[in-house]
């Protein structure tokens, strides 16, 4: 007898948001998802990839009946243990990154609206039909205009509440249910990252349905300091294209340089090639230190906190353009432009002025007229020199140095005129500014490492936003048959802990005909190394989302376009229908998507949430040795794990033994071992025999160039029959598979997760 | 007082923190009176040098002297070849302590988990990190310790910050004979 289930008011009401009458496709289980909707997934996840806790610190601070000690089993006053502390405090850095993107995305759907009007019609281009993956899995919606975006945010901002709630004192008991709330919450952000970045990409014109993106040019000396120069620092554009709007309005676009660091550069590139990138986050302090931007304009997200007080020093002028960093700067908004031009130029005053018009008119306006006054400039090798025999190496500077980096030695051989050392830590350093700060003899390290930053200029491709719908519809088959071997997301912050590192992996695997993309800092920072001929990995592969591509996607709210790729191609490649259908999304992504996320450079809390939303959907994240720091990894323990999978086809349980993938968050100790991780961890189970050769080949050739030849030791656990084996290293392993006593086994027809465990998804659903 | 670490990201924040040892002799003994140590061996060995002796060596000779298996870290397999051993296990740093703080796990030789865990020459940020895992997850059936030139709040025995390298050598020299002659 057909079970008809009556709707609650809640559903009803989601089925009106969602304008469920619209039959684009059928509603699937879980249109727009709370906190318990997606749980069981979560815990099936976890079963496998459990949570690997390294506590920061042995206490809870988090109330008054604290400090509580949770050390050797101990629980604090109000019953928590060392595990559900982590988990919650994992959980509330997911839930800053994920309402950074959110708020970032509400932010700039207001001022669009404001400019163009709720109805403004979403059109990604000729070649993107699949105009938002996230959005349409996750809540069910299909946007049409900037309006319909409003509904999808004011649905996360209602999914942040409940879940910070959760983290209050007395409340959630289970680390494994915070970990399903910090999945959630990071999928969350998948969606308020795709709601930002169409609403950039419609509201500013931004390239779309285009891979041939221009290639912009990045590095400080890009920047012409003969004329007055405005910098850009954070990640919403609002405040950017305003003021490039200003200079062609005026004819000053040629009198007037524009410079970007962090997610605000890679933004103004996608409005104007003309825009430059002084770098990434990194860089940005060493740049304010110089003084040659005339006038700092601000928005959020990633921007020094006392920026203020480093512009003051060299007589820059700030413009906090955004509520979420004021720096108790007076509201200027409201007042008269011309008098806000003159306190600035005059009495060097700093403002908050949050109506991005004004400004941009007070930003140029001031950088015009105190440019030719500014005194700024490089310091001399002789000067560094002579301030560099101040230091008696005292080793303070190490001590307190993020990256561990013994700078006193490189100061110490740059006072004799050796500046070799410095050039290399100059590389490592994430521009943190401590050692400046606590040097005890106040030696200027950050000025005298100005003549070690190099002079270059490199090329970089200008953001290209979404994948289009007709390189998934190439690529689909190749990359779920594992002939494509991987796709790679070089995603997250900064250079940490060293700055060739993503250039040189983007380099072995784009030769490697990986398909590799990029986004945020990393996307920079990969166009920071010139290979042969002198070109950057931009200059010398295509920009396609194909075999042997590399495709800056990018800012950080791009990062929605890379997840939304993975689901396109379960949606359009492989035709399962993804609206309000998440689990079966993430399913088929885990089992059949050779994806790997590598965001080796790591630290925000942004990045905390990105990649974890990234595991939700089932695509493993390699993360640098420093984001042990994050305190949570998701890790099995190979063989002795849970490899069981349904096979659709039969309708049975298999038990693998393949741990593919084998981990979803994992720390790679050095770039060299992150390398070798890589092709194993885009393993799946899909593959067939020659997508599996492949990726075998990729992981034994990587294994033999880093970890002292020989083949992995794991190798067995990744060949099912003879045929997966790689022609050419055919010979040595059938020796070695002989000698431990492999057997073979049959590969699975069609490898899901659904049925192995409660779900309101039947089986039925994954089946194409 | 306290000891803090060379490195102020590893500063502790909690209660118990790490035995500060600097006799070589009392290092030996624990490691001699450990039923199944295991030395976790970190990519830093292969760039530190004393004396022009590279840290590994120090290490292979702990492990040869004391009969403890090693786990390679990162890509500390290779250069062990080129030195002509192998190690007993190769695992990433928190795959093995991953696997160190289930008590059920039988170890890298089968013959039961490991109740002295000794690391050396990993990222000290990473290695704090490590250690944080096993100190909170682990306590009941292993302990650890450290050999790199740093204190390490985490474990529960460790070098002090040692503020010349002639130091430590003399503390890596002395536990090898220590080792050798208890062995």
């Amino acid at each position: 007898m057909e079970v008809v289930k009556k709707l609650t008011k809640k559903e009803e009401e989601i089925r009106k948001l969602i304008r469920a009458e619209v039959p684009w496709e059928p509603v699937g289980p879980t249109p727009m998802p709370e906190i318990p909707d997606l749980r069981s997934w979560d815990m099936r996840l976890l079963k496998t990839y459990k949570p690997w806790y390294a506590p920061f610190c042995d206490l809870c601070c988090l109330c008054t009946y604290g400090k509580c000690d949770l050390s050797q089993g101990r629980r604090g006053a109000c019953g928590l243990d060392i595990a559900t502390q982590q988990a919650r405090i994992i959980l509330l850095a997911c839930l800053m990154g994920c309402s950074a993107h959110a708020a970032h995305g509400g932010h700039i759907l207001e001022h669009l609206i404001e400019k163009h009007g709720a109805d403004k019609k979403i059109d990604m281009g000729t070649y993107i039909e699949l105009e938002a993956p996230n959005i349409r899995t996750v809540v069910g919606l299909k946007p049409e205009t900037l309006g319909d975006l409003k509904t999808v945010i004011e649905y996360v901002y209602k999914e942040i509440t409940h879940l910070l709630d959760s983290t209050h004192f007395g409340q959630e008991g289970s680390y494994l249910d915070y970990e399903s709330k910090a999945l959630h919450a990071s999928m969350l952000d998948h969606v308020g990252m795709e709601v930002a970045d169409i609403a950039q990409i419609v509201g500013f014109n931004f390239p779309t349905s285009v891979a041939d993106t221009p290639l912009v040019d990045m590095g400080w000396s890009s920047v012409d300091e003969s004329k007055p120069v405005i910098l850009l620092v954070g990640h919403n554009p609002a405040t950017s294209t305003t003021v490039i709007d200003y200079l062609r309005e005026n004819n000053l676009y040629d009198r007037v340089e524009v410079a970007g660091i962090c997610c605000t550069a890679l933004e103004t590139t996608r409005y104007s090639d003309r825009a430059k990138i002084v770098g990434p986050l990194s860089r940005q302090l060493f740049y304010v230190k110089t003084g040659i931007a005339d006038v700092i304009m601000t928005d959020e997200q990633c921007i020094r906190t006392d920026m203020p007080i480093e512009a003051d020093k060299v007589d820059s002028r700030v413009i906090a353009c955004l509520d979420k960093a004021m720096y108790g700067l007076e509201d200027a908004t409201d007042w008269d432009t011309e008098e806000i031009v003159k306190q600035m130029v005059e009495d060097k005053k700093h403002f908050a002025i949050l109506d991005p018009e004004k400004a941009a008119e007070v930003a140029v306006k001031v950088a015009v007229k105190i440019a030719p006054q500014r005194k700024k400039e490089w310091i001399s090798d002789e000067e560094a020199i002579e301030l560099a025999k101040k230091c008696t190496n005292c080793g303070v500077c190490e001590q307190v140095c993020p990256n561990l980096i013994n700078i006193g030695d490189g100061i110490t051989e740059l006072a004799k005129g050796n500046f070799d050392l410095m050039k290399q830590q100059f590389n490592q350093c994430i521009g943190c500014g401590k050692c400046d700060q606590e040097c005890p003899l106040n030696v200027p390290i950050f000025k005298i490492m100005q003549v070690a930053a190099s002079k270059e200029t490199w090329k970089i491709r200008a953001g290209r936003g979404a994948v289009m719908d007709t390189e998934i519809r190439n690529v689909g088959a190749p990359i779920t048959l594992g002939t494509i071997p991987g796709v790679l997301a070089f995603v997250g912050c900064s250079n940490y802990p060293d700055i060739d590192d993503v250039a040189d992996m983007v380099y072995e695997f784009a030769k490697r005909k990986y398909i590799v993309t990029l986004t945020g800092c990393a996307a920079m920072v990969a166009g920071m190394k010139k290979f042969e001929d002198g070109k950057t990995v931009y200059e010398l592969f295509p920009p396609d989302f194909d075999a042997g591509g590399v495709v800056n996607i990018g800012s950080c709210v791009s990062n929605a376009h890379i997840s939304g790729a993975a689901i396109k191609i379960a949606n359009i490649f492989a035709a399962l229908p993804l609206r309000g259908n998440y689990e079966v999304m993430a399913d088929y992504v885990l089992n059949r998507v050779g994806a790997c996320g590598i965001a080796w450079g790591a630290m925000s809390q942004k990045a905390a949430s990105i990649g974890t939303g990234f595991n939700r959907l089932g695509v493993p994240v390699i993360l640098g040795p420093h984001s042990s720091k994050y305190r949570r990894l998701f890790l099995s323990r190979n063989e002795e794990d849970d490899w069981s999978v349904m096979d659709a086809r039969k309708r049975e349980i298999v038990d693998t033994g393949e741990p593919s993938p084998e981990h979803l968050a994992y720390v790679a100790e050095t770039k060299e071992k992150a390398m070798v991780m890589i092709p194993k961890l885009c393993i799946r189970k899909n593959d067939t025999p020659q997508g599996r050769s492949i990726k075998l080949n990729h992981y034994i050739s990587l294994y033999k160039k880093y970890m002292g030849g020989g083949l992995p030791e794991d190798i067995q656990l990744f060949v099912r029959r003879d045929a997966d084996i790689p022609l050419v290293y055919k010979k040595e392993l059938r020796a070695y598979l002989q000698q431990i006593g492999w057997q073979p086994k049959e590969p699975v027809g069609l490898p899901t997760l659904i049925g192995t465990y409660p779900s309101k998804v039947p089986l039925d659903a994954v089946i194409h | 007082m306290a000891m803090i670490p060379l490195h102020r990201v590893n500063v502790l924040t909690g209660i118990k923190s790490a035995r500060l040892i600097e006799d070589a002799s009392q290092y030996a003994n624990f490691i001699l009176k450990a039923k199944r140590p295991l030395l976790v061996l970190g990519p830093l060995l292969s760039e530190w040098s004393l004396d022009g002796k590279l840290a590994i060596e120090y290490a292979l000779e702990i492990a040869e002297n004391a009969n403890i298996p090693i786990c390679a870290t990162a890509t500390v397999k290779g250069k062990m070849v080129e030195l002509g051993t192998k190690p007993d296990s190769v695992y990433d740093a928190v795959e093995i302590v991953n696997h160190l703080k289930d008590p059920e796990w039988q170890g890298v030789r089968k013959e039961g988990n490991h109740d002295l865990v000794i690391f050396f020459g990993i990222r000290s940020d990473m290695e704090e990190q490590c250690l944080s895992v096993l100190k909170h997850f682990a306590y009941k059936h292993l302990k650890t310790m450290t050999l790199d030139k740093y204190y390490f709040p985490h474990a529960n025995y460790s070098l002090p910050n040692f503020r010349k390298d002639e130091q430590w050598k003399g503390f890596l020299e002395e536990l090898i004979a220590n080792l050798t002659k208890e062995g």
